[in-house]
Order: C-alpha cells, then sequence, then structure tokens
C-alpha cells in the first residue's frame, strides 16, 4: 500500500544540516506510539517469557518450566488446546471453501450485480461480534429462527450448534469472511485478464485454468490468509465465550477464566506464551510477506 | 485518496465485454446465498427488538411494541454503561490522533534514521495472537494497578488502535499531490502553512476515515475491556455479554444491538470505499 522509499525530492534538495535536523524531527514526531508499542507490545512479550520461565524465591531467581509442564501434562488444558487447533483447521478450510469462489467472482464478474455482491461480502467487517453472537443465538439457537421456519414448512428442528465447537466455527467463519475475500481479490489482482484468455483460447477448462494460472499465482496471499486466519483463531475471546462449550473451552476463555477468575495469573501468562509459540511460525511468515511486499515495491 | 481510487477502479475490464446483455444468473446465485447468511441473523434481532411477545411456534411475535424499548432504556446501567463506552472511544481516538497522526506524517514524507524498520514493526505487531499478548499485558497491568481502571482500559485499546491510525494515514499522506506544494512554497508559503493549507486538506479525507474506523472500533472493543476492565469498568459491549449470558429478557439484547447497530452504520456509510479497496488488503502484506 504505501511505498516509503519512494525518493523523497524535498529531502534530496536539502543541505546536509537541514537534513539532519529533520532527522531528528521525524525521530520525535513518530516517539510516542514508538514507546507505546515498545512498552505495551514488545516488553510484554519479553516480559512473559521470563515471567513464566524464571521463578521468583528467596533465594533469587530460579529457571524451571513447572507451569509448562502442568499444562502439558493437564489433560483439561490439553482438551483446550486441541480444541482450539481444531476450530482453526476447520475455519480455514470452512473460509478457503468460501472465499475463494467468492473472489474468484468477484475478479472476474463484469456485472453490476458484482458490486452487490462485494457490499455482502464485506458487510460483516462492520458488525461488531457481540452482535454477532447475538443474532447467531437468535437464529441458530434452540427455538431460533432457522427452527421456527422449520417447524412452519413441517420440517424437524436442527441440532443447534449454540454451545457445541461449530458455534465459534460458524461464528468465526461468518465474522473473517470480509477479510479473508478481500486479501484473496487483491491477490488475484495479480492474474491478469490477458493470461487468463489466452488460456481460455487455447482450450483450457475451468479446473485447468484454476490450478495451473491462478492459483500459481495466489499461493502467497493464501498463506497470508491462512496465517491471519490462525492468528484471529487463537486471539478469538468473544465469540467462544458466548457461543462456544464450557467444557473443554477454547484457548481465549481458557485463558481469561484462568486470569480473572482462578487469579493463577502465571498459568494465564504461560497459556499466552503458549499460544505465541503456535502462532510464531505463521506470525513470522506474516512479516516475511509484509516485508517482502514492501522490498517489491522499491 | 488517489491511490484508492485507482485501485478500486483497476479491476475494470480491459477485455471485450461479451457477457453485460446475459444476466448474470451466478451472481444472483451468491447474492441471494450471500444476503441469507449474512442478512438473516440480523433481521432476525430487529424483529427481537420490537416484539412485545413472540412464543415459539410462531413465526412473527404475536405482539409488536415498543415496550422493551421503555425498559431497556429506564436501566440505569445501559446509560452508565453507554456514557461510559462514548467516552473511552472519544479519549482513545482522541489521544490515538494526537500522537498517531504527526508520526504518519512523519513516515510519509520525511527521511529518519530507523524509520523502514519502526515502520515495519507497527504492521509487525500484528503478527501476535491478540487475546494471548493482552494475557500478558494484564499481568503486568496487575502489578502496576492499572487493572479495573478507566486508563488502564484506555492505554490497552490505544495500543489496538495504533496500526490502523498509522498505516492508512501514511498512504494518505503519501499521496498529496507534491507539485500543488511546490508551487505553493514557490508563492512564498512557509512549511506549516503548506502543511495546514495544501498538504491537509487532500489527505483529510482518508484521515478522517481512519479516525471514524478507530472510533467505532474502540466502541465495540470487547476483550480488552473485559479482561483489564473487569469488575469496575463496563463497557456497552461488557454489558451486552452480560445481558446475553445471564439471558433475563431476551429483548434487552435485542434493543441493545439494534441501538448499537447506529454507529456502526454510519462506519460502514463513510469509509465502505477505503475498506473496499485493495490498498486495505496491502496493509496486511497481501
Amino acid at each position: 500500500m504505501t511505498d516509503m522509499a519512494s525518493p523523497d525530492s524535498n529531502v534530496r534538495k536539502d543541505g546536509f544540516a537541514k537534513r539532519h535536523g529533520r532527522g531528528l524531527t521525524g525521530l520525535l514526531l513518530v516517539a510516542a506510539p514508538v514507546i507505546l508499542l515498545g512498552w505495551l507490545i514488545i516488553y510484554p512479550i519479553f516480559n512473559a517469557v521470563a515471567r513464566t520461565l524464571f521463578v521468583n524465591s528467596d533465594a533469587g531467581a530460579s529457571f524451571s518450566l513447572d507451569t509448562y509442564q502442568r499444562f502439558f501434562t493437564d489433560s483439561y488444558s490439553l482438551a483446550n488446546l486441541w480444541l482450539t487447533l481444531w476450530v482453526t483447521v476447520v475455519c480455514a478450510a470452512l473460509l478457503m471453501a468460501i472465499c475463494l469462489p467468492l473472489a474468484l467472482y468477484l475478479r472476474f464478474a463484469k456485472s453490476r450485480i458484482a458490486a452487490v455482491v462485494q457490499g455482502l461480502a464485506l458487510f460483516p467487517m462492520f458488525v461488531p461480534s457481540v452482535i454477532l453472537a447475538y443474532a447467531l443465538i437468535r437464529t441458530i439457537g434452540p427455538n431460533g429462527g432457522v427452527d421456527l421456519v422449520l417447524n412452519a414448512i413441517g420440517l424437524p428442528k436442527i441440532n443447534s450448534p449454540y454451545l457445541t465447537p461449530w458455534g465459534p466455527v460458524i461464528g468465526l467463519v461468518w465474522d473473517n469472511i470480509p477479510l479473508t475475500t478481500l486479501m484473496l481479490v487483491a491477490g488475484l489482482g495479480g492474474v491478469s485478464d490477458n493470461a487468463v484468455e489466452a488460456a481460455r483460447d487455447a482450450g483450457a477448462r475451468h479446473v485447468a485454468l484454476l490450478r495451473h494460472i491462478i492459483l500459481p499465482q495466489i499461493g502467497n496471499a493464501m498463506l497470508v490468509v491462512l496465517s491471519f486466519t490462525v492468528l484471529s483463531i487463537f486471539s478469538a475471546f468473544t465469540l467462544p465465550y458466548v457461543l462456544g462449550p464450557a467444557s473443554p473451552e477454547m484457548m481465549g476463555p481458557f485463558m481469561q477464566r484462568t486470569f480473572s477468575q482462578v487469579q493463577d495469573t502465571r498459568m494465564a501468562v504461560t497459556q499466552a506464551v503458549i499460544t505465541f509459540v503456535i502462532c510464531a511460525g505463521f506470525g513470522a511468515f506474516y512479516v516475511r510477506s509484509i516485508a517482502k511486499n514492501r522490498e517489491a515495491r522499491q | 485518496m488517489t491511490a484508492i481510487d485507482h485501485a478500486t477502479t483497476s479491476h475494470a475490464p480491459h477485455v471485450p465485454v461479451h457477457k453485460t446483455k446475459q444476466t448474470d444468473w451466478l451472481g444472483l446465485g451468491i447474492t441471494g446465498v450471500l444476503g441469507l447468511v449474512v442478512v438473516v441473523p440480523l433481521i432476525v434481532v430487529a424483529i427481537w427488538a420490537f416484539a412485545e411477545v413472540w412464543r415459539y411456534p410462531s413465526l412473527l411475535p404475536q405482539k409488536f411494541g415498543l415496550r422493551f424499548w421503555n425498559d431497556t432504556l429506564s436501566r440505569p446501567d445501559v446509560w452508565g454503561a453507554m456514557f461510559l463506552s462514548i467516552r473511552l472511544s472519544l479519549t482513545v481516538t482522541m489521544l490515538s490522533a494526537l500522537i498517531c497522526l504527526p508520526a504518519a506524517y512523519a513516515f510519509a514524507r520525511l527521511d529518519f534514521p530507523g524509520r523502514n524498520v519502526l515502520f515495519l514493526s507497527f504492521l509487525a505487531s500484528h503478527a501476535f495472537p491478540k487475546f494471548g499478548l493482552l494475557v500478558a499485558i494484564a499481568g503486568i497491568f496487575l502489578n502496576l494497578g492499572l487493572i479495573s481502571t478507566f486508563w488502564g482500559v484506555v492505554l490497552i485499546q490505544l495500543v489496538g488502535t495504533l496500526m490502523m491510525m498509522i498505516w492508512i494515514p501514511v498512504a494518505a499522506f503519501q499521496n498529496v499531490d507534491r507539485a500543488m506544494e511546490d508551487a505553493a512554497r514557490d508563492a512564498g508559503a512557509g512549511p506549516l502553512r503548506v502543511f495546514w493549507s495544501v498538504s491537509l486538506p487532500q489527505a483529510a479525507p482518508t484521515i478522517f476515515a481512519a479516525v471514524l474506523l478507530s472510533f467505532v472500533g474502540t466502541f465495540y472493543e470487547t476483550e480488552g475491556a473485559w479482561l483489564i476492565g473487569a469488575p469496575e469498568i463496563r463497557t456497552m459491549p461488557v454489558l451486552m455479554i452480560t445481558f446475553i449470558n445471564n439471558q433475563i429478557v431476551v429483548q434487552y439484547g435485542a434493543v441493545l444491538s439494534v441501538l448499537l447497530w447506529v454507529p456502526s452504520f454510519f462506519a460502514l456509510m463513510f469509509t465502505r470505499r477505503l475498506v473496499g479497496s485493495a490498498s486495505f488488503a496491502k496493509g496486511f502484506g497481501v
């Protein structure tokens, strides 16, 4: 989106002294948010790791893995972790299945209906998760809107996903459709109409077109989407808390309960560090992708 | 705005169009399914908000009315939460604008050591699972006595707005027409005057969208308020979760949803162009 390296003619024209002054001004202008970033994002991460690895006792700090050992030997904690991983995999698969066709349609459609589809696909971005959670309970919860309609046409009620793992899955997929679609459409921007037309003229079928022309082009975008999904599901709190089962629970509500109700700060922070480690690979890929993107523009 | 406008229109067809006369059945089908999935849950909530009696097998409420609007709006906790949420969102958005907009200008237009690394680190701050980060911060706030205080929640929500309030305005400042600035400078305008009369007005619409998105995002922010603010600081979304969990009266939640829906409707109106553009997705590293 931004090319920081665009040669700034103003800076170039200025003399050395002025440039020096500008450097200082620039640093001063960015100081406040940078300090905030350092204090409330970078420091807490290191603090969390240090706090969970070292125990303070009278004899001074000593290295200990006790909370991690407790987490990985406790069947309840492990069940929560597995549930979160399961929800992540299911959500990622569903999001791809829903958003890839949607993005392909938006990229290649030339009718006016495409604008309506885009509007609808972006719409969930403006619905806060609290309202979404409530709306889903009223719609697919027991005796909700769907049950009413099914009953009216003489069909049996649905097996409500409310308070089962499928509750958060449905909510999280709904919530993530806009960003996933946006990213995939942006990725598809690299596929040229000419390439597609040429392949079509050469007799390529839809499947072949998708496999050989389109998918190789958007591989990176798909991986970014995947990273984003993993990160957002491991951070999800509201939807799993309201729509999900009480036991086992997903990592978000689990951490919150450990912190606020059990009041075991060290254990809660340990759980947080475990989510950091699981997401680290995806996070690193995401950062690398941003950096590469920006280099490409320079 | 220019880059954003470009981005939205760059997909315009360059290839000879031979489909426009045909009905786009696929598009209509997708519209139907998406409409069903996206809009119906919200319609159900809207009906609930105006239902006085709605017992199970009936397809529509037995009795419509505004009774529960009166009931909801006469609850002191609703007003308390509403004013608190507005106060929080205003404080956070103003602080965020105050510290982020100058920084965005610097990132976009000034040259200083570490510029690229620092800018990248803002974008990279999204590479951590947010809730785990909140728990880590909460552990620190616990020692500082910031848990369950107004300013603790302000700080946590301020961090949440940083990225958006920096990268959208950076794009806005970069797209300012340099020729116009040079012309103003040649005409004898000082740097502040150029910034105020030339650069800022051009960047203003995008910046306004970013400020609005931050305000609405802060208003709906639930996780930080819940984790750091509990039990003293009860914002609107937190109150809403309590209503959902306790299920006292179904309509309370519905009325609150419709009320809460108002700010996001405005956000939708003003920022759709920005959010729908490809440059928005670029911010996420696609």
